[in-house]
């Protein structure tokens, strides 16, 4: 009946110590090992530099007022409307089109003459924007006819000067700058998320509901 | 501090409460279910550049133009072009599903082979290309070494005229051996047609869209009789609203075919019959006085004696007799043949991928010179060959001179088949009776003898007295499971080859296909596999071949058309050329030099003439009256000269003729006569083609089994038509296995009733029972050709296929 | 409240078929198996298991030789625009008529494989894959395959689309020629386009200026079970009674027949 207050309070203490401990260990379980364990990195064949290439005076050939005109200067369309997607080698070496010497003084560009152009090879990109199969996405609709900024979908890519380290959820197999970017699944930018809803939402948001029947963008 | 009970669980509260408020449950849930929807062995189609290249469709002789999609170098699509003057735009279902023919790695040699398990195991080991020249090269240099070059034989099933059919015929005279032979097809009877009737050797040219009643005797205008690409476009165009009534055709033939059934009059005739219907129509014309006066009485010879024969045999109750339809009936569809404006009449049964009979195809073409239909907008034109460039002549060693000497083993030429160029049964028959193996080497060029030819099996038995036969398919053929060696060709959508004069077509056509992929596989091009084998032999042989590649050669050929100076090489697809060419009579070249022809052409282009006299008799004739001759003095000059050597009667009989000496030489109606007690086989088989089938020289696309009807196969038996009558008469059922048997032997089928089937016959599809290829074909229904017992077609010595008698067997 | 749903709001496109041009040569099955990845399995007699999108039907007039005559029914999905069958049955919404173009689409990735749209459809257009697509290693039958349309997987029901991938492909064109707009013909599906005979017709119902709205009007026009109230944006086209008859099913003495036919 008279049983000590203290050690009742140490053991409530000290029982919140443990939760305590076991929610921040949750946490960081949550927040870091996870999004570590979920996603696998592989390296990009090799570096490129978008903000140099985007750069109208460091780079002669680029053209465009606008940063969308001058991104679609290579990542352009064909004839008959459809994206061209990540350049291939022939548009490199529309500039870079002497094996024996670089146009800048890297070492990395030096070893993308040698590796690449020498060899005529197509350098293996790895696609952080690729949708699955399902998915039917009309670039030209959206940057020709719906007047999109690359931007509102790519974010500053266009603005790094080292291209990050591809990463793949190891469970679906996507790209996680399709979902995962942020990893709370929180949307400050048009750009942090690319998933169906998001889709859907700007279509709504700018009064093209029919744009969300489900043909419109499933094949 | 310690870790009890209490604490634990206070730990894992606290890290499911912190769990909650970090991405893990949710993004896990979310990702777990987007795993649900992953099919990674589902595969995914690359995605880049879409192009378009333009070529021809060289499956069959029809040559339609063809425009293939592809994702970078990848093709994913066959479509018709709508810049192409044979087809607007449509092609048949086989071209459409051509891809599946070059991806299936399973149908393809993808290198050269030599045999190492039993004939027909199919069962072959890799060796290379210089391997197999070497091989091939040593055998025949050892049969030329030894005097016996005649032992080397060809079978050719590529196109009539063609470049590669000069090259293999060359190759063979080269070698010195006569035995250079073609599988049987419907240009043979044509070309017979033409050259004993009115002395040229232009193909059969109908100008069908701009006639106003086209009588087919047999001819599937849309089951993919000439170019199926135009025919069908013509009845699509002949059916527009604004079209009903003005164009009627009329469907001979014993089967309710999807000619008979969609043309606008079906006369069943007994099969093997239609000449007698035709001569039955011309006694009307004649009688009535319907014939054009002007140019039968003009520009045609023998008309007296040929009247004479038709009135006092043909009339129509006796045509009515022969032909099991009526008197009246065929004394209407005279009348209303000969009073339209534009009439023609075809000849040549199903797809016209085989030979049709001479006599009949003569009774109808003189329909066509009754009506003065010869020449006349609507008719039949009369054309002189292709001016194709020609190669220099082949240098001969004493082996070669001597070896063309000899008699061919299967007699064409010989005064008994005057007029053949090549008999595969006659051949068949020679090698398979032969106690000494009559061939040595049989090499077998773009076809499947074993499967086409309609000799009941005699080709793949006389195979077994065939030492060694090499075959230079594309595919694993049925041909090619029996073959010692294989030299593979590419595919036709990976070379560079020719459309000569497309089956029908009214106007000179020419058109090169273009390799639409690089060649995927180790394989090579036939031209170039003949050249690099004759360089190989050297001598002589090398001599004869002096190209450095096939391409060469065909721009030599085209050097001809040039030379011409008469065609043009750009079509727009606007005004179509039977249109055009009403209003012209010559063209002027839209191309400056030689360089630009053949660079045009090269790039899936065309050399055509629109332009035609239309009109003119005089000139067109060359024969020896310059007339078209219903007595055909090239005819009487061969009959006599056998007659000469032979008995009259003994002799007409050597050459399958039952009627007299007098009619002999014009056309008239032969009966089929078999060899059999029509008690022990009182059925007919007659087979048929239908046009989602391939039955030629290469396997259905598989896109094409989702096309047939499950009354025509079922899992693993092709169905026979018989009608309902015959069948309860016989005691049948729907579905029903039976065996058919002929003397030939029997194959097995089940039972389909069809009110459409002639009573008394049993109607087998062409194009199922293959033995080659691979799980989409093989071994799918039965092959009517493995029991045809066929009699030889009087004169031309062609193989009677299209009736055998039969009966019908429960399993 | 029952949303009521008329005809298409933009677009209603839409389809006739002539059946005194069809001469049922299959070319239409063919191109739509080739340009939409069918998948074909080494036994297609089946037809309970074959998959098609365009299906040829072979009819009878059900008279005795010599009168027997064959015709033959082209069916591709027929788009219904009213109470579209599939569409009301669908538990997963993965089925859905679009009112800005007239297209009842199928979306293979949400389809669950219940097949109550394959049983709700008067005229058979849906068909299940039992199987994965048949594409065995190292035949490479898969390097033909179009990127344009997604192959299936097994479990789902798939149907014709109207090609409505190539409304995409003519809209990027458009775009690429700063055009909003498609001209009649630059959105027709692949039988269309291939049929030799040029039987099929497609384009906008909507559109009075299109051909197939002038054909959809013509005295000979019917579509097939029309009774039903589904509103099929498939037309057929045949001057034979007999084949009109076999559109739907008629008591006796109810079929109007078109006696005259008139010429020219």
């Amino acid at each position: 009946m008279e049983k000590p207050i203290k050690p009742s309070l140490r053991a409530w203490l000290e029982g919140g110590g443990f939760f305590v401990a076991g929610f921040i260990g949750a946490l960081v379980v949550g927040w870091v090992i996870f999004p570590m364990v979920l996603y696998s990195k592989q390296p990009q064949p090799m570096n490129f530099n978008h903000a140099l290439h985007l750069n109208p005076e460091k780079v002669d050939g680029i053209q465009g007022d606008t940063e969308t005109e001058r991104c679609l200067y290579c990542h352009g369309f064909y004839d008959d409307g459809t994206f061209k997607g990540i350049p291939r080698l022939a548009a490199c070496t529309e500039c870079h089109d002497d094996p024996e010497s670089p146009l800048g003084k890297t070492l990395e560009e030096k070893a993308f003459m040698e590796e690449y152009v020498a060899k005529n090879k197509e350098i293996q990109w790895l696609s952080y924007y690729k949708q699955p199969d399902c998915v039917y996405f009309s670039h030209i609709a959206h940057v020709k006819n719906g007047k999109l900024d690359c931007r509102v979908c790519h974010g500053d890519h266009g603005k790094t000067s080292v291209i990050p380290d591809y990463e793949a959820n190891r469970l679906t197999g996507y790209s996680r700058n399709i979902w995962g970017k942020r990893i709370s699944g929180l949307k400050t930018n048009t750009w942090d998320r690319m998933k169906m809803d998001d889709c859907a939402e700007c279509h709504s948001q700018k009064g093209h509901e029919e744009n969300n029947a489900c043909f419109v963008c499933h094949k | 501090m310690e870790l009890n009970r209490r604490n634990f669980i206070s730990l894992m509260v606290g890290g499911v409460a912190g769990l909650h408020i970090t991405p893990l449950p949710w993004k896990l849930t979310d990702d777990i279910a987007i795993w649900t929807q992953n099919w990674p062995w589902v595969p995914v189609p690359p995605v880049g550049a879409f192009n378009k290249v333009k070529s021809v469709c060289t499956l069959c002789p029809g040559g339609c133009g063809i425009e293939v999609r592809r994702v970078d170098e990848r093709a994913v699509k066959i479509e018709g072009r709508t810049d192409f003057p044979v087809n607007p735009g449509g092609i048949c279902p086989v071209g459409m599903g051509g891809l599946q023919l070059l991806y299936n790695e399973d149908i393809r040699f993808t290198r050269p082979m030599k045999r190492v398990g039993p004939r027909g195991s199919g069962q072959f080991a890799d060796i290379s290309w210089k391997e197999a020249l070497g091989l091939l090269g040593e055998r025949l240099s050892g049969l030329r070494k030894a005097g016996t070059p005649e032992a080397i034989a060809a079978i050719d099933g590529n196109p009539c005229r063609s470049t590669i059919s000069t090259l293999i015929e060359r190759l063979l005279k080269a070698l010195g051996s006569p035995n250079y032979l073609r599988t049987p097809s419907v240009e043979d009877t044509y070309s017979l047609v033409n050259l004993i009737m009115q002395g040229t050797e232009g193909p059969m040219a109908y100008d069908i869209e701009n006639s106003d009643f086209i009588l087919s005797f047999g001819s599937g205008l849309i089951d993919g009789w000439g170019s199926p690409g135009r025919m069908i476009n013509a009845w699509g165009m002949w059916r527009e609203p604004e079209m009903r009534g003005k164009v009627k055709v009329v469907q001979v033939e014993p089967r309710a075919s999807n000619t008979a059934s969609k043309a606008d009059q079906w006369i069943p005739v007994l099969p093997g019959t239609e000449a007698a219907l035709a001569l039955g129509m011309a006694h009307v014309i004649i009688k009535e006085g319907l014939y054009n006066r002007e140019f039968v009485n003009g520009f045609t010879s023998g008309f007296g004696e040929w009247s004479s024969l038709v009135m006092k045999q043909y009339s129509p109750t006796q045509s009515a007799k022969i032909t099991g339809c009526q008197a009246d009936e065929i004394t209407a569809l005279a009348r209303a043949f000969a009073k339209s404006k534009a009439p023609v009449a075809l000849c040549g049964r199903g797809k016209g991928t085989l030979n049709g009979s001479l006599y009949e195809f003569m009774c109808i073409q003189s329909l066509n010179a009754l009506t003065g239909g010869l020449n006349r907008i609507g008719g039949v034109l009369v054309h002189e060959p292709l001016p194709l460039g020609p190669l220099p002549e082949v240098t001969f060693d004493e082996v070669s001179r001597a070896g063309i000497q000899k008699a061919r083993l299967d007699q064409a030429g010989t005064p008994r088949f005057p007029y053949a160029q090549s008999l595969t049964s006659l051949f068949s028959k020679a090698v398979f009776e032969g106690k000494e193996p009559a061939v040595d080497t049989l090499l077998v060029f773009g076809g499947n003898p074993v499967h086409t030819l309609p000799d009941g099996g005699l080709f793949r038995k006389a195979l077994r007295n065939i030492p060694f036969v090499v075959s230079f398919s594309a595919f694993r053929d049925d041909t090619a499971m029996f073959a010692d060696l294989i030299l593979p060709d590419h595919s036709y959508l990976e070379k560079m080859d020719e459309s000569i004069w497309p089956a029908g077509i009214q106007y000179p056509l020419y058109a090169l296909s273009r390799p639409v992929v690089k060649p995927l596989y180790d394989t090579q091009h036939c031209g170039d596999t003949i050249l690099h084998l004759a360089k190989q032999m050297g001598g002589s042989i090398a001599a004869s071949f002096p190209w450095k590649g096939y391409e060469e050669i065909l721009k030599q050929r085209v050097k001809g058309l040039f030379d011409s100076a008469k065609g043009l090489v750009t079509y727009k697809g606007t005004n179509p050329v039977w249109k055009t060419m009403q209003k012209t009579q010559e063209v002027t070249p839209d191309y400056k030099s030689f360089d630009e022809m053949w660079n045009k052409l090269k790039s899936g282009g065309l050399w055509f003439r629109p332009a035609h006299s239309y009109g003119r008799w005089d000139t067109i004739f060359k024969t020896a009256t310059g007339k078209f001759e219903f007595l055909s003095s090239r005819l009487q000059l061969a009959v006599q000269s056998y007659l000469r050597q032979n008995q009259a009667d003994i002799a007409l009989a050597g050459m399958g003729i039952g009627a007299g000496a007098d009619a002999a030489c014009l056309p008239h109606y032969e009966e089929v006569k078999q060899a059999f007690n029509a008690k022990d086989y009182p059925l007919t088989m007659v087979p048929y083609e239908i046009i989602n089938i391939a039955s030629g020289w290469i396997a259905s696309p598989p896109h094409l089994n989702k096309t047939i009807f499950d009354d025509q196969l079922l899992k693993e038996d092709s169905f026979a038509e018989i009608n309902p009558k015959t069948a309860s008469q016989l005691g049948l059922k729907e579905g029903d296995l039976v065996f058919i048997e002929s003397p030939a032997g029997r194959i097995q089928v089940r039972i389909n009733l069809f009110d459409g089937a002639m009573p008394g016959a049993v109607f087998v599809p062409l194009g199922f029972g293959h033995i080659g290829y691979d799980e989409f074909t093989k071994g799918k229904g039965a092959n009517p050709n493995y029991i045809i017992s066929p009699q030889m077609d009087p004169l031309s010595g062609q193989p009677v296929w299209w009736k055998t008698p039969v009966k019908i067997i429960k399993v | 409240m029952e949303k009521k749903h008329g005809p298409a709001k933009g677009n209603s496109y839409g389809m006739v078929i002539d059946l005194d041009k069809c001469t049922g040569c299959g070319t239409c099955m063919v191109a739509c198996s080739a340009e939409n990845n069918l998948a074909v399995r080494p036994d297609e007699s089946d037809k309970q298991r074959s998959i098609t999108w365009m299906r040829l039907y072979k009819v009878t007039n059900g008279k005795e030789f010599p009168h027997a005559e064959v015709s033959y029914f082209p069916r591709p999905c027929m788009h219904c625009d009213h109470h579209t069958p599939c569409v009301s049955v669908c538990p997963a919404t993965a089925t859905e008529t679009d009112y800005h173009t007239g297209i009842v689409s199928q979306i293979y990735t949400r389809c669950i494989g219940c097949r109550y749209c394959m049983a709700a459809c008067p005229y058979h257009a849906r068909t299940f894959n039992w199987w994965d697509g048949y594409f065995p290693k190292g035949k490479g039958l898969e390097r033909y395959l179009s990127p344009e349309v997604s192959p299936r997987m097994r479990g789902v029901v798939e149907k014709c689309t109207f090609c409505h991938h190539r409304l995409m492909r003519a809209k990027t064109q458009a775009y690429a020629e700063e055009r909003k707009e498609l001209e009649e013909g630059e959105y027709i599906t692949a039988c269309t386009e291939a049929c030799p005979a040029q039987a099929i017709t497609f384009g906008d119902l909507n559109n009075p200026e299109h051909k197939v709205t002038r054909l959809a009007k013509s005295p000979y026009a019917f579509r097939l079970l029309e009774r039903l109230g589904t509103e099929p944006k498939v037309y057929y086209i045949s001057t034979k009674d007999w084949v009109r008859k076999l559109g739907d099913n008629y008591l006796p003495g109810e079929f109007k027949p078109i006696s005259t036919v008139k010429a020219g």
